[in-house]
Parts: structure tokens; sequence; C-alpha cells
């Protein structure tokens, strides 16, 4: 029989919480979720009740009025539907854009469809440790720029942007700013009555809810509104039409009341894991961190060695499940773009791993997990000819 | 589940690579690819005694280095000159679009055969 595995791929999707799994369960079976939402008789009104709670735990976490929520598929959908639908509500006003080449692929492969429709859109590089420069945001900025996107939580380097600031910046210009926020939601404070933010994605699986299922606030003020990308039944004010998918949504709900309540114990957990795990590896000749050394959420490392092949490290990590970049990468070889667009050779993109952990992970886990990336790499550099 | 993307055969190789080192002979080594691969040989009356090689790549790559050393052992020294690396891509499932790693495998065999 093979080892159990150690999951520490916490940024690709997090494990589903005992409560959300059972607030799930009782959903899929319970007269209170069988009908469809939109209809008018007690059934449906039940069904309307429960999504109205759960609008009401998501709005709670993020601080914002619930009808000011779009129940998604996921965060793809969300960013695809805050980006699109913003540039193309506020196409008559101007068509340039703006945002950052280390977004996730659901945000730059958007951008570039956008592109394709005649959008003009500016790519801000960051600095080496992945930051925006709030200076050259604004030097980009012109009376043209309707739409800023620039996510909160970066998935592969962890690195935190300064929200405020850039949202503070778009506002004064009345420019609409989005953030994906599928990797801080739930798990660092977002307080949209004050931040500065117009739209902002989620998605339940990055915050111990299951897949399938996310939202995207849409703030209420002027000028800030999305043309829908589905058409169909009127549901959820045209914006998004469906039929709800009811349990997930009180699935989603659930996990937001409980990252709500473990917030705060949650960050102190992952914090105290990600010393340890630092510990375990810092010694480890030329270790590259992939992030800012402080402006991070600590839950995910991201590290390179540039004289290791990043597949065969992930392999002799075995049972451990990490990342060699972004999940939804993995797919292609190519070295990660993110890391790319932060100066990083091929070389050591090819050779970063990142480890992401949370509410379920082990003190035991991370150093384990030390403990392995130190012999890998010891035992690759031994296989690799002479420097 | 998406499959392994790794054989029986590739994962033994790569965990223990019996053949990882330097023989006490001549050496070659090429960097391509993105990929490093040296190989050398201890020959005898024509005869390969020892290979060993040292490579820095994917499991594919250090997978087929050991599984050409292993077989290399005992061969005629003309066998570096051969060209095996569709046999040995077949033989371990090695997919198509690392064709150029083991490519340079191959060339860096070459490349030693013409150092003996």
């Amino acid at each position: 029989m093979s080892e159990p595995s150690i999951y520490l791929d916490y940024a690709a999707t997090t494990p589903v919480d005992p409560g959300v799994a059972d607030a799930l369960s009782q959903a899929l079976c319970d007269e209170t979720t069988l009908a469809n939402p939109s209809s008018v008789h007690r059934a449906g009104r039940l069904s309307a009740h429960r999504v109205a709670t759960a609008a009401e735990q998501v709005a709670s976490l993020l601080n914002c009025d619930p009808g000011q929520l779009i129940w998604t598929s996921g965060a793809t959908e969300a960013d695809n539907l805050a980006i699109a639908g913003a540039a193309r509500y506020r196409a008559d006003r101007g068509r340039h854009l703006v945002t950052m080449p280390t977004e996730h692929k659901a945000v730059t492969d958007m951008f570039r469809a956008l592109e394709k429709e005649g959008f003009n859109v500016t790519w801000l590089a960051p600095g080496p440790d992945g930051m925006l420069d709030i200076g050259h945001l604004e030097q980009a900025l012109t009376d043209e720029t309707q739409l800023v996107s620039v996510m909160h939580v970066n998935n592969e380097t962890s690195v935190v942007q300064d929200i405020e600031a850039i949202g503070e910046l778009c506002r004064s210009r009345d420019i609409l700013y989005h953030v994906d926020a599928a990797q801080s939601a739930g798990k660092l404070p977002i307080d949209l009555r004050r931040m500065p933010i117009d739209l902002l994605s989620l998605t339940a699986h990055k915050f111990y809810g299951p897949k399938g299922v996310g939202a995207l606030y849409v703030a209420d003020r002027p000028g800030c509104h999305v043309e829908p990308l589905l058409f169909g039944g009127g549901q959820q004010r045209s914006i998004r039409p469906g039929t709800l998918p009811v349990p997930l949504i009180v699935a989603l709900g659930q996990a937001a009341e409980i990252a709500e309540q473990k917030q705060a114990s949650d960050l102190a957990h992952v914090t105290r894991l990600r010393a340890a795990l630092w510990d375990g590896i810092e010694g480890v000749e030329g270790l590259v961190l992939n992030g800012h050394s402080s402006r991070h959420y600590p839950g995910i490392v991201n590290v390179s060695v540039a004289d290791v092949d990043g597949e065969s490290l992930l392999l002799d990590l075995e049972p451990l499940c990490v990342a060699t970049g972004s999940a939804c990468n993995s797919q292609n070889q190519e070295p990660s773009y993110v890391l790319r667009s932060m100066g990083r050779s091929d070389a050591e993109a090819e050779g970063a791993i990142r480890f992401s952990f949370g509410r379920m992970s082990t003190l035991e886990d991370v150093e384990q997990a030390a403990g392995l990336y130190v012999n890998a790499v010891s035992r690759l550099r031994q296989l690799a000819p002479a420097a | 589940m998406t499959s392994d993307p790794y054989s029986k055969e590739v994962r033994r190789l790569f965990k223990a690579p019996a053949h990882a080192g330097i023989a006490n002979g001549p050496s070659a080594r090429i960097d391509a690819q993105g990929v490093s691969v040296e190989l050398s040989v201890e020959a005898r009356n024509g005869q390969v005694e020892a290979a060993r090689f040292r490579a820095k790549g994917c499991p594919h790559l250090v997978a087929a280095a050991e599984a050409f050393c292993a077989d290399l052992e005992g061969q005629p020294v003309a066998a570096l000159e051969t060209q095996f690396g569709v046999d040995i891509m077949r033989r371990l499932s090695v997919p198509v679009e690392k064709t150029g790693r083991i490519l340079v495998l191959e060339d860096t065999s070459a490349l030693l055969a013409g150092k003996l």
C-alpha cells in the first residue's frame, strides 16, 4: 500500500470543513432546498429563504449588503463576469483597462479576449517582490481608463497587494476597481463598506467550501454595473441568469460563517506553520523566496532553487502534494508566467515549489515537508553534472 | 483521475538510479533543451565495463539515462553510436513532447563515442 499523502496544496483547493460538509449533505436532501428558489409556491419560498440566509452569511464575512452579491459557479466565472461585464458596460465612456501579468489566468485570459474585442489593456509589471508600484499605476491611468483589476493575494506567491491604495486611486478617478479575492476571502479581513472596491470575486473551495460555487460582489454606486455573460431566465436581475444551485449556495454560506468565526485563529495557525516550514528549509543553499518578505499571506510559501529541475523535485517530494506553480497551470510545462513576470529566470521558475497549507494542516505535516524538500534538493544536486 | 505521467519503470529507475555517478574513463556532456546530461564509460578491449551518468532534467530523462547506462554495460563500445532514443522512449512511455530531451541523451552518447 502506498504512503498516505501529505496535502500541502491548499492554494489549489482546500479540504471541505466538516461543518460545511454537514450543511451540504443536509441541504441535498432537505425540503427547504428542494425547490427552485424562483418558484412562488411554498417550497420555492423556502429555498429562496435558504439562499437569502447564505447571502447574509457571505455579506457578513465581507461586510457588505447581501443584495450586492451575485452567485456564480466559482471565481473564474466571477472574474470573467466582473471584467468583461464592467468593460462592456462602460465601453462608451472609454476602452482602456489596466491589470497585471501576475493575475490568475481567469483574469489575464479575459483581458486578452477583450483586447481582441478592441479594448486597450495596459499590463503593469510587478517589482521583483511581486508588488505593484502605485506610482506606475497612476502613470498608466488615462481619461479613457474604465477598469483596473489587481488581485488581493497572489495564488502562486502569496504577495498581498495594497488593495486599499489602489482602490482609493481608482475611486478618485471614477474608475472601477475589481479585486480577485479567491485566495484571500475568508482568510484575511475584507471590509467592503470601508474599502474602495467595486467588484470582488470569490470562490467557496478556497476557504473550506465545495467546488462549483462562488460569488461576485458588485458595489451599489453610480456607474458600477456589469453586463451579463449568460442569458436566460432572468434570475439574479438577469446579471447572471440560471437556476440557483441551492445546496451549494447553502454550503458557501456555511463556509463563510465558519471562516468569519475562525479567521483570526486560522491566520495565527498558518503563521506558525509558515515559521516552522521556513525554519526547516532556509538552510538550503541558493534558496530564493518567490514573494514579499512581509506583505504576504502566510499560508502560501513559494521557493526556488535554480539548479534543480522542478518536475523531478515534485516527484522526489512524494508523498507530499505541493505544486510547481499554479495548479490551474499544471497542464503545461512552461515555466510559471507569474514568476517570469517577477524577473525570475527560466531555471528559477522551473525549480519553484509552492507549499500551501491551512486550517487542517499540522505542524507535523510542514516539518515532514521541510525534511522531504531538503533531502530531495540534495539528492537531485548529487545526480546533476557539476555546475 | 488524471493518469500517472510516470510508468512504474520510470519511477523505479528515477528513485534508485544505480548508474548515477562518474566512470573511470572518458566522458562527454551536453547542455541543451533545458537539461544537462553527462555520460562516462570505462572500456576495455572494445567492451564497456562500466557506464555512468549525471543528469539534470525531468524524471523521464533521468530514468532514460539510467536505463541506457544499465544496457550499455557489457556491450561493444560501438553501441554508443546507435540511435536508441526511439526505443527507450517507447520502453519507458516517454511523452512525445520530451523527445528533445531524450535526443540530448542520444547526442551525448554519440559525442562520447567520438572520444573513445
